[in-house]
This record gives C-alpha cells, sequence and structure tokens, in this order.
C-alpha cells in the first residue's frame, strides 16, 4: 500500500522487517533519520534487534561484523567521512567473505566539508570488494534494501545500497512498503555457514601469504561474476511478491531508434526523465539508469548501447588527475563492441549543486561535439575561481 | 614397574586441561604472550569465542592453513576488535546464548589504535572480557614504542643515542583510564604468577558486563633477554612494583599482590637489554635509574604493594609449588 | 596442494600439521642427580628419594626405599650424626630438613607395623658367605648379601648381635627395645646368627673361608689404645668405652660426689660424661682437643665429632665441656687422681703437611678430679686375624671392603681405622655385600658412582616458602635417668610438615611448573611412570628449546643439552 512516506523512514522501516538482530550506526548527515527512526522501532518494541550506538563508523562496521561472523543478521548506514573512516573494516568484511548489508546515504567528501549529496563516499570504495546499487527513487531504495539481504547471504558478499542523501532520504514521496509477511516469505532466517561457534570452532580472518593470496583475491572476483544471476534472481522473486516490475542492473527508458543515449546513476535520472517529457525537442534519446555499479555490468551495458552513436554519462564524483569514474569504466567496456558509440563523460551536481532541467539539452548539445569530452564537470563556474586555480 | 612411556601423541589427547590454544604455533622461543594466551584460555574454558586484534599473538598463530586456535576465533584489523567483540557479544545476546566473548589484544591494540574502540565498548557495558597481553611495544613489526613503553626503554623508533636516551614518555596508566569508566571488574596480572592470571580471567569471565585484563607479557626478542629468563624477567617487574599487580572493580582498586621481598629496579633493568644504557655511572644513565625507582616506589606506595607480613597469596606465597602440582587427574 | 577455503577459513589446530621441533639447538631433558644428603650419607641412603615416597602419603614404600641402602633406620634415626642434614640445601634457605627425625620415625613405624623386609626366597643353591662380628658393618653385610640371595652364616663373640650398638650406646640414646626389634627383625629374614664365637677361638679364619664362598670381617676396635699423660697413668684407670660396657651392662655407679674428668671428644666421650652425670657424679669435665660443633669460627674437621645434638644436650646436663684443651699432667696422690692440669691446645699445620698438636705454655689450669676417663678411641683386637692385621692398628682395604693380601676376604667398619661412625659402617657393610656377590659369580668389578649432587644455585627457590624446621620434644634434664629416651621424636603430622620442606633436589617434584609454564605446550603430563620416573613427558616435535621450564623446575631436574645432531 503506497503512503507518503520519507525516504529515510521508509528504508528503516524495511530493514527492520527484514529481521536484523543487530543494528549498529553512528550518526552522520544525511543517514540520521535512518538510524533514528530504527532506534525508535527498537523502542517501541517493533524491532527485536540489539541497536547498538557506537562511538564511529569504523566501529559500527566492525560491530556489525562481529555480529555476522557470529551468525546475526546485521546492518549498518553511513555516508561521506563514515565510508572513508570504516573503509578499511568494509576491505575486511569482504575479504572475509561476510554478508551484510549496509546503506550509503552518498554524500560529497571532504576536504571542504560539504554535507549535501554527490557518490564520492560509495565511489571511494568501489574496490573493497563489495556489491553497489545505486537506487533511483525511494521504491527502488525500499526493494533494493530487502532484496540486498537476501544477495549478501547468499553469495557471502557484502551488498552497499546507495541513496542519495537529502535527495532521497529526505524527501516525502508515496511508497509502496510491504508487508511483514511478504518479507518473510521472500527472505529466510540467516544461517551464516561459517558462523562463528563453539560446537564448530573455526579460525577466521588468517593471515595469507604469496603463495595463496592471489587465489583469494580471484575468488572474490569470482563471486562478484556470479553477482549479477543473484541480483537478477533476487529482483525476479521480489517482483512477483510485489507485483513491480524487476529493475535490472540497467534501467533503460527511450527510444529504440535513439542515437544518443545518457547514462546516470541515483536520483538524477528522475530529474532527467522530467526533462527529456518536458522538451520533446531534444529528439529521441536513450535514457538509462545504472544501477548495479558492482559488479559492473558490462554485457547489459553493451545491450542497452546497442545502436547509439553517443553516450553521454553524467556522474556526481570525479577521480583528481584521473577524470572520470563511471565515465572511463563504461568506455573501457563499450569498446569491446563492434561499434562502439562515442563516450562523453561529465560530472555535475558535485557537493549537492541543483541539476536543473536545462541541463539535459546542454548534455545532448555536448554529444555532437567533434572531439567527445573524455571529461569535464560541466556544471563548473570557472569565474568563482582565481586564474591560477583554473 | 615403569611400563613402556606413552608417546607424546597419545598423551596430548589426554591432558587434564582444556587446550585453547595449542602447539605448533610460531612464537618466539620463551614467548611470554604465547604463554600468557595459553593460560588465559585454559582458565576461560571450551565455552568461548575470540576475536583478536592485529599483532604478535594473531600473527603467529595463523598463518593459513595451520592455526593454534581451539576456540572460535576472529581476527579483523589491528584497531577495531573491541568493537568486533561488542558485536559478537550483541548478536548472542539476540540469539540468546551465554557464550562468553572475549577480545585478545596486546598494548598496540589497546592503548594506542584500538584505545577509542575500546572505550566505546566498555561504555556501552557490552559483555566482553578484554585482554591486552602487554609486551610494551609494537613488537609484530619489529620492536617500535608504544605508548605502553616503559620510560627510557630503547625501542627501535626510541632508540638509544647521542641526544636521546629511550623512550621521553611515560607507560600510559591505562588501567585507571579503563578503570575510570567505572566498569565492573578490572585487572592487571603477569605470567610470572599464573595461579593468580587463571583466578583473574576465571573472575572476570564470571562477571556480566565488561571486564578488562593487562597481562604482564616479556618479550625476550624485543626486551632483549634470553628466552629461558621470560619468568625471571615477569617476577622482577613484580618484585621491584614496577609492573603493579591490582585489582579494580567499579573504579576503586580492591585488591593488590603484595610484595612479600622488594628488589630494586636495577635487578630488573640488567636482565634486559633495552635497559642496558641504563646500568652506566654516566650522570643520564644515574638519573634515569633514580626516576625509574622512585617510579616504582611511588607505585608501590600509591597502591600499598609492601606485604604487611607473609601470606600464601603474596609474591612468594603465590608462587610457592606442592608435590603433585596443582592437582586433576593425569593421563 | 592446500586447497583454500571459503575466506581463507583455518581449521582447529591445525597447526599441530608444523612441527616446531625443528627449530631447536639444545633440547629440555629429565637428568636425576644426586642430592647433596644422598652424596653426603656414608651409608648411600638416599633421603631425597624416601622424603619423597613420605610426602606422597606412602610411608612404607618410604621405608622401603630407605631400607634399600640401609637396613636400620630406627637405630641410625636415633644415632648416626647425619652429615646428610650438613649438607641439607635447605639449610642455605632456612634450616635443613630433620632428615633423621624422618628416618627413625619410618624405622619405627616399620617396627610397629611389622613390614617385612623385602628379601627373596632362597634357592637351595644359594651360596653362602660367613659374616664375622655382628655390629652395624656385620649386620648390614648380612642384610645386604640376604637381599642378594646368599645363606649367611653371621658370628659374634658375645649373646646378643649389634656390636656396639649393644655394648656402648646408652639406653637415653638408643632404647633397648627399639634396638633389639629392628635387629631381630633384620636377623628373621633368614640370617643364621651363631652367637658367643669367638674368631681364633671358636671358630677360624681359614675355615670359614673354606666353607663359604666368602668372608666379611666386621670384628670392630675393642683394644684399649694405649694412654698416659705425660708418661704417668694412674694405677686404677679404666677405659672410657670399658666403662660404658660396664655401665650399660650392670648399671656401675661411681661414689657420688666424685668427680670426672673425661679426655675425647667423640660421641663415646660425650656418652661416659654424661651416664656419669646421670650415675650421681658430682661434677663432670670433659677435655676436647677439638672445637665445640657449634663453633662456627672452627673448620668442620675441628669440631668435636659427636652428634652436635647430643653435645648440647650433655651441657644441659652440667657436663663442664672444655674445647680446644688438652691433659698435660695427671696430679697423682698414691697411684690415685687427685687432679689434671690441662692447657689451651690447637691443632696446626706442620710443613710437612700433616697437622700436629700444639699445646700452649702459661695457658695451664688445674681442675680437682678423683678420676680420668680416656675415652681416645680403640683398635682392632687381633686375635683370630693375626696373618690379616700384622702389626697394624686396622685392617686395610679398598673402596668395596676388598682386602689385598686375601682373595675372598672382605672388611668393613670401625676395624678400618676410618670413619668410625655407626653409618659408615653400614655402608661399609653394603658395598662389600655387592662387590662379595660379584665375586661369587666371578663378575668383574664395579666403579662407585655418583656424579655431582645438585648445588643450591641449580634450584629455583623462588617457588619455596620459607618454614622453620619441626623440633623434637626433648625430655626436660630434671626427668633424665640415663635409660629413658630424651628425644621424643616427632609424630606423624610434623613429619610430614618436615617431609614437605624438602626440596626435592634432583629429583621432580610433580609440582607441575613445567606444564603450565611452556608456551608451546611441548610438556605433557603422564601418570604411567615414564623411562626416567618422571611425571611428564617433553614432546620434542613441538619443543622449541627455549629453556624456560629448566630455568623455572624448583628442583633442578631438567637440564638443556645440546640438541643432538641427526644420525
Amino acid at each position: 500500500m503506497k503512503t507518503a512516506t520519507e525516504g529515510s523512514q521508509a528504508i528503516a522501516q524495511a530493514v527492520t522487517m527484514c529481521r536484523p538482530q543487530v543494528v549498529a550506526a553512528y550518526p552522520i548527515t544525511p543517514q540520521t533519520h535512518i538510524v533514528e527512526r530504527i532506534a525508535k522501532l527498537v523502542a517501541d518494541g517493533q524491532a527485536a534487534c540489539e541497536m547498538v550506538s557506537v562511538e564511529s563508523e569504523f566501529s559500527a562496521a566492525s560491530v556489525v561484523l562481529g555480529a555476522a561472523a557470529a551468525g546475526s543478521r546485521a546492518y549498518t548506514a553511513t555516508a561521506s567521512q563514515g565510508v572513508l573512516l570504516m573503509s578499511e573494516v568494509l576491505y575486511n568484511i569482504a575479504g572475509l567473505r561476510l554478508p551484510l548489508v549496509l546503506t550509503c546515504a552518498n554524500r560529497a567528501v571532504g576536504a571542504p566539508i560539504n554535507i549535501w549529496n554527490d557518490h564520492q563516499d560509495s565511489m571511494a570504495v568501489r574496490d573493497a570488494g563489495w556489491v553497489q546499487i545505486y537506487c533511483t527513487d525511494n521504491q527502488d531504495a525500499v526493494d533494493t534494501t530487502i532484496q540486498a539481504f537476501r544477495v549478501a547471504e547468499r553469495l557471502e558478499l557484502p551488498v552497499m545500497v546507495c541513496v542519495d542523501g537529502f535527495i532521497l532520504t529526505h524527501l516525502f514521496e508515496a511508497i509502496d512498503l510491504p508487508t511483514q509477511a511478504e518479507v518473510d516469505g521472500f527472505l529466510p532466517p540467516y544461517r551464516f555457514s561459517r558462523a562463528l561457534d563453539p560446537a564448530s570452532p573455526r579460525t577466521l580472518g588468517t593471515l595469507v601469504t604469496p603463495a595463496y593470496f592471489a587465489e583469494t583475491r580471484h575468488a572474490l572476483d569470482a563471486a562478484h561474476g556470479r553477482a549479477l544471476g543473484e541480483i537478477a534472481g533476487a529482483a525476479d522473486a521480489w517482483s512477483a511478491i510485489s507485483g513491480r516490475e524487476s529493475a535490472g542492473p540497467l534501467r533503460v527508458v527511450g527510444d529504440e531508434q535513439a542515437r544518443i543515449g545518457v547514462l546516470t546513476l541515483g536520483s538524477v535520472f528522475g530529474t532527467l526523465l522530467e526533462a527529456r517529457d518536458e522538451m520533446p525537442e531534444l529528439g529521441p534519446l536513450r535514457l538509462m539508469a545504472l544501477r548495479v555499479f558492482r559488479p559492473f555490468p558490462v554485457e547489459a551495458l553493451k545491450a542497452a548501447c546497442a545502436g547509439l552513436s553517443d553516450l553521454v554519462v553524467l556522474e556526481r564524483a570525479l577521480s583528481p588527475g584521473g577524470g572520470a569514474i563511471v565515465g572511463t569504466e563504461v568506455r573501457a567496456a563499450l569498446s569491446e563492441m563492434a561499434t562502439p558509440p562515442r563516450v562523453h563523460a561529465f560530472a555535475a551536481g558535485l557537493g549537492g549543486r541543483d541539476i536543473p532541467l536545462s541541463l539535459l539539452p546542454r548534455l545532448v548539445a555536448a554529444a555532437g561535439a567533434e572531439t567527445p569530452t573524455r571529461f569535464a564537470i560541466i556544471d563548473v563556474d570557472l569565474d568563482k575561481l582565481a586564474p591560477e586555480d583554473r | 614397574m615403569p611400563t613402556a612411556t606413552p608417546t607424546a601423541t597419545e598423551l596430548r589427547r589426554h591432558q587434564p586441561r582444556f587446550v585453547g590454544l595449542d602447539s605448533g604455533h610460531r612464537a618466539c622461543q620463551g614467548c611470554g604472550e604465547a604463554l600468557a594466551a595459553r593460560l588465559v584460555t585454559e582458565a576461560i574454558g571450551p565455552d568461548a569465542i575470540i576475536a583478536n586484534a592485529t599483532g604478535c599473538l594473531e600473527v603467529f598463530t595463523t598463518p593459513w592453513p595451520n592455526s593454534a586456535w581451539r576456540l572460535p576465533w576472529i581476527h579483523s584489523v589491528f584497531e577495531n576488535v573491541a568493537a568486533v567483540a561488542a558485536g559478537v557479544e550483541a548478536a548472542l545476546k539476540v540469539q540468546g546464548r551465554a557464550t562468553k566473548v572475549v577480545a585478545f589484544a596486546g598494548d598496540g591494540g589497546t592503548f594506542d589504535i584500538g584505545f577509542q574502540a575500546l572505550s566505546g565498548m566498555i561504555e556501552r557495558g557490552h559483555d566482553v572480557l578484554y585482554v591486552c597481553f602487554d609486551n610494551e611495544a609494537y613488537m609484530n613489526t619489529g620492536i617500535q614504542r608504544s605508548s605502553s613503553t616503559p620510560h627510557a626503554a630503547s625501542t627501535t623508533t626510541s632508540p638509544v643515542g647521542r641526544m636521546r636516551e629511550g623512550k621521553r614518555h611515560l607507560k600510559k596508566d591505562v588501567l585507571a583510564i579503563v578503570a575510570a569508566h567505572h566498569l565492573p571488574y578490572a585487572a592487571t596480572a603477569t605470567v610470572a604468577y599464573p595461579r593468580d592470571l587463571e583466578a583473574k580471567v576465571r573472575r572476570a569471565v564470571t562477571t556480566e558486563g565488561p571486564t578488562f585484563l593487562q597481562v604482564h607479557s616479556p618479550c625476550p626478542l624485543g626486551w632483549g633477554h634470553d628466552g629461558a629468563l621470560t619468568i625471571a624477567v615477569a617476577r622482577l617487574a613484580v618484585e621491584t612494583g614496577f609492573f603493579p599487580v591490582i585489582e579494580i572493580e567499579r573504579g576503586r582498586v580492591t585488591a593488590v599482590l603484595p610484595i612479600r621481598e622488594k628488589k630494586p629496579v636495577v635487578d630488573y633493568f640488567r636482565l634486559q637489554t633495552r635497559f642496558r644504557h641504563l646500568l652506566g655511572d654516566d650522570p643520564q644513565a644515574v638519573e634515569e635509574r633514580a626516576h625509574l625507582q622512585a617510579l616504582a616506589d611511588h607505585n608501590i606506595e600509591t597502591y600499598g604493594l609492601m606485604a604487611a607480613h607473609s601470606s600464601p597469596r603474596d609474591t612468594v606465597g603465590l608462587a610457592t609449588v606442592h608435590r603433585g602440582g596443582t592437582g586433576g587427574g593425569i593421563a | 596442494m592446500a586447497v583454500l577455503t571459503r575466506g581463507a577459513d583455518a581449521l582447529p589446530g591445525s597447526a599441530l600439521d608444523f612441527r616446531t621441533g625443528d627449530w631447536r639447538d639444545q633440547r629440555p631433558i629429565h637428568r636425576h642427580r644426586p642430592a647433596p644428603c644422598h652424596h653426603a650419607c656414608p651409608a648411600g641412603e638416599d633421603p631425597q628419594a624416601y622424603i619423597a615416597r613420605l610426602d606422597e602419603g606412602n610411608p612404607r614404600a618410604a621405608w622401603e626405599a630407605l631400607i634399600a641402602a640401609n637396613p636400620l633406620p630406627a637405630i641410625t634415626g636415633r644415632v648416626c650424626h647425619h652429615p646428610c642434614e650438613d649438607d641439607c640445601n635447605r639449610g642455605q634457605f632456612d634450616q635443613a630438613i630433620a632428615i633423621h627425625e624422618i628416618e627413625r620415625f619410618l624405622g619405627d613405624a616399620a617396627i610397629r607395623e611389622d613390614w617385612p623386609y623385602p628379601v627373596p626366597e632362597l634357592a637351595d643353591d644359594a651360596p653362602e658367605v660367613a659374616v664375622v662380628g655382628a655390629g652395624p658393618a656385620g649386620l648390614s653385610a648380612a642384610y645386604h648379601l640376604r637381599r642378594l640371595g646368599h645363606r649367611v652364616a653371621l658370628y659374634d663373640r658375645y649373646g646378643e648381635a649389634g656390636g656396639m650398638l649393644a655394648l656402648a650406646i646408652p639406653g637415653y640414646r638408643l632404647p633397648r627395645a627399639v634396638r633389639e626389634a629392628e635387629i631381630d627383625r633384620l636377623l628373621a629374614t633368614g640370617i643364621d646368627f651363631h652367637r658367643h664365637q669367638v674368631l681364633g677361638r671358636d671358630v677360624y679364619l681359614d675355615d670359614l673361608g673354606r666353607r663359604h664362598g666368602a668372608v666379611f670381617l666386621a670384628p670392630g676396635c675393642h683394644r684399649p689404645r694405649e694412654w698416659s699423660v705425660d708418661g704417668a697413668r694412674p694405677d686404677d684407670a679404666r677405659d672410657g668405652l670399658g666403662l660404658l660396657k660396664e655401665w650399660l651392662n650392670v648399671g656401675v655407679t661411681p661414689a657420688p660426689g666424685k668427680r670426672v674428668v673425661v679426655q675425647g671428644g667423640g660421641n663415646t666421650g660425650v656418652d661416659i660424661a654424661r651416664v656419669l652425670r646421670f650415675s650421681g657424679a658430682g661434677e663432670v669435665h670433659l677435655v676436647t682437643a677439638s672445637a665445640l660443633p657449634d663453633d662456627e669460627s672452627a673448620p668442620p674437621e675441628d669440631r668435636m665429632s659427636a652428634i652436635p645434638r647430643e653435645v648440647a644436650q650433655a651441657r644441659d646436663e652440667g657436663v663442664i665441656i672444655h674445647p680446644h684443651h688438652t691433659l698435660t699432667r695427671l696430679i697423682l696422690r698414691e697411684g690415685r687422681v687427685v687432679g689434671v692440669e690441662i692447657a689451651a691446645l690447637r691443632k696446626l699445620d706442620g710443613d710437612d703437611g700433616h697437622r700436629r698438636r700444639v699445646a700452649f705454655e702459661g695457658t695451664e689450669t688445674v681442675i680437682a678430679a678423683d678420676e680420668v676417663v680416656p675415652a681416645i678411641g680403640e683398635i682392632v683386637d687381633p686375635l683370630g686375624i693375626e696373618a690379616l692385621i700384622g702389626r697394624e692398628r686396622y685392617l686395610r682395604a679398598d673402596a668395596w671392603g676388598r682386602l689385598a693380601e686375601a682373595l675372598g676376604v672382605f672388611a668393613g667398619g670401625d676395624a678400618l681405622g676410618q670413619a668410625g661412625t655407626v653409618t659408615a659402617a653400614i655402608g661399609d657393610g653394603h658395598r662389600a655385600a655387592e662387590a662379595i656377590a660379584r665375586h661369587i659369580r666371578h663378575e668383574p668389578e664395579s666403579v662407585l658412582g655418583g656424579g655431582e649432587p645438585v648445588a643450591f644455585d641449580d634450584l629455583n627457590r623462588h617457588y619455596f616458602d620459607r618454614a622453620p624446621r619441626q623440633k623434637a620434644t626433648v625430655l626436660p634434664v630434671a626427668e633424665r635417668d640415663g635409660t629413658t629416651e630424651i628425644e621424643r621424636g616427632l609424630g606423624h603430622e610434623r613429619v610430614a610438615a618436615e617431609a614437605r620442606r624438602c626440596f626435592s633436589c634432583g629429583d621432580c617434584l610433580a609440582c607441575d611448573n613445567c606444564w603450565t609454564l611452556c608456551p608451546d605446550l611441548a610438556v605433557l603430563k603422564t601418570r604411567a611412570a615414564t623411562a626416567d620416573g618422571g611425571s611428564y613427558v617433553f614432546d620434542y616435535d613441538y619443543c622449541k628449546g627455549c629453556g624456560l621450564c629448566a630455568e623455572e623446575c624448583p628442583s633442578g631436574y631438567i637440564a638443556m643439552i645440546e640438541e643432538p645432531t641427526a644420525t
């Protein structure tokens, strides 16, 4: 049933319906509403879990690591500085092959300190070994969070559900929350095959020498290879229960005939859709939202780009000195096509800068450039910088 | 009438003690930390889960595929063992299981990098026994100073040179800081007095809530002494007052291990090359010796460590052996 | 090749596959070395061994361990000068173990409980050995020969066995009932005792030699030494030993009020002095060239050979002792003593390396006296052994008691003129019995073993707590009558407390230190006796040779040796 709910509240409800036994959290804007809601649900007896208010983010990650290893379903949420602070533990969790779900309320990373939305935080840990999924709206966030537990527990891989800070977390939308029974039907109780148990003592977190280390890394990579299948399976199973369409690793909207595509991640997809509807004069366009970033869905992307001459990639992060992050990976993936489209890579909306509907025509225009832009921050205003800093 | 001696392999199966940490680990000869960890797990018993910080103990016990542990055990990173243990404890609480959760860390993972997580764990009241194996430096990475390194001790990052002689700063009083959380039980112990250590482990394990043990564990390599002298060195640390052995409950000292026969700190220094530079007649050495003696005397006074009379619970009585040992059936 | 687990998890105890024993360059071994008490005992007793059995709660096993060397503990516990206690390592810690009290306790327990001496059945063709002299040396030899499966024919000139034990040790030191009981039990193992047989009159050496596989001679020293003071002798002089024998036999009593001077600082001299006091003598002086037993400034060999506590009791009873003095002149009137002159004396090293006695002019004192009794030692009565002894005072034998001059003839005890103690005599008898057994079987000689005793510094004393030595109650002086035993011994509890103080030098205490302190669990505990009789086994697969066990072993039982190279 659809109710108008703040995104954070809805995510919190979804999490608690998945019956986590341990939730650990350290507050950081803009994740706070999620964890506050969970705390209230626990206090009201509507969620039977241990709420551990830790003293920092890396303890938050460590607490849920310990809980998962001990056989309890666990959850945490963070953003920005918190992601970076817990990054050592995120790598550790993936390496230990522990199932966990974490909500990243995407926010810029300082310095300078900035509390508003971009994707620098989750992009900074893209190599940690976590599955990363970018939600396009709050319904997507709710559905993805529920599926994430199943994916994580089947693969023994942790899953990061990325939700744009403020833009989604603090947005009131009509969201269809499932019932407890529906979630229970979808998500079986957590049974960790390698749980810490005196009845069957195991040693987790050993030292691995050069002789075997490469194999552990291969195994992690190979698990990501299987992840797309698991993600699709979970999505189909949930779709059967929710009645909503299965989202897939990529959401594609638009013309089969289109020659120009625009790919983005997260909530800006909605902005682009709205802009396209209001500006039919832009011609046929194929708009894509990349949902699953890790593992990177090469085949789905290639299929989605079939027939395009140009693809504009719009992301909300960058790699200083290296340029586009998503754009570079897209470019590399599409180079496998017989006739790949030209890829134009842009960043916009960094640090929460508003992305107006008028950005879409600029992106479409950029697609016509003689030389494709390797990378640019399309909404930068160089007048705001001293000459030597341009 | 002697029969054929049973083989070690057979005997191993019937030892009248719980083996939590078994043979085959790669600790140095005479390692105080290995001994301490062995004694602690023995006293804890089989119904426990251990979280272990990065450090010597973790590295020498778990080079894949060999593990010397016979308890469920997890290592995450250097600074988070208290938080990992808290997570395990939270999980077991919800699952309704009574298995004890124990955290193991060195002084590095406790006094320094892991300090925040430790404080958080205690403040939130998790039912976890935290054991710090204190060998007074970052030994695993090659004997660098930690905040637990005693004043004037030589380490690779506080070496003796023309301008500086050993660690400048004093040993951090971590027990006082832990005690300031008003947790139910915290204590120092040492490998020199295994009976005392075992009793304290049993006490901590059966106490509900966060408990803390700081176990003095000599490092032959890092401290510069023969592996055979590990107990002798640890004993002198106690008898000089250099390492006070005390118990604290809810912020108050409730018991001490009384010193029956006090020894001067130089006796302790003579056995270790990390203090070798303090034995000379140069003014610096003379002053440092006096300073360290004053610190030891200060400990004795602060905690009332001198025994008023002989007792089976003092530094002589606690070590006294009896024919037939500690009892228990034998194979 | 190992296959990776998910997350590189490892299985419990899989480190056992990694044998750290490869690291060693030295290894611990159990090494039994003689405790100083064992090393010091002239009879070869191993007090450490029997005290261990007692401390384990098995007094019978303790007694059996004790009598493996000395079959007369109820006696020696009372009369031995206990050199074991002088060397006891505990003496450097607080106070030496009262070993003699434990020995006495065990001897008395055996008599009371009638524990049989463990001797084998005699084979029909068991060889027969003759033993002449049923004093401590002869009794010991007879017992050990019997234990080694021989028939023994024991001969003595007197009506009862015991030698000096019966003849010259007063009842207040060695009660007749105890002596008789222990000796009778020993003889009851199947030793043929022929009493009232005088060698050279009733039985002859060469005849014994023909009839038996070997002969052990322990005739003792019953012939008084020539004695005079500066050439003078009283007409009615009696020798000290003779006096003592008479007193024990018939209870001679000098007239009350008599003043007596005894010369000689051995047990005989002290006993005579005390007996005279018990008989009512007014003043008894004992003059000895030696220092008092507790005189720390004098070297041990310069002190009185009498047992220290006996000397202390003598002084409590009023005997006046003049150490470092000698008789320089007798004051005779009509052939009877009316006084003696004594002077200070020291034994000094001469240029030739021998010690000479030097009396110091100007230190003379006169003591009024009615009698002077010499207790300066005896020599062997040559009757029956003229061919062996010639004009010597004593018989000469090697370490095993063999006489050079006569094959198959062995000797021991006071007759050798060496230590002259009961315990040394028992040791002589034991060694000779072993040598006789080899002689009869035509086996080659054996080497006297032993090894370095455990030194005080070989022990780790941190593991012991101070505890005072148990002291037995003694009869108050007023109640001493010359026959009632003065020392009451220690009861069961106090003996146990004393046994608990033993360091167990050179032997395993089973204290669990090594087992507790090995960081690598390479010391394993076992109840089944190991090849070295201990309670622990080293697991050399994992032992890294750190040496902690050896360092922390309280009793010095673990030694580190170089790792043997692989063969």
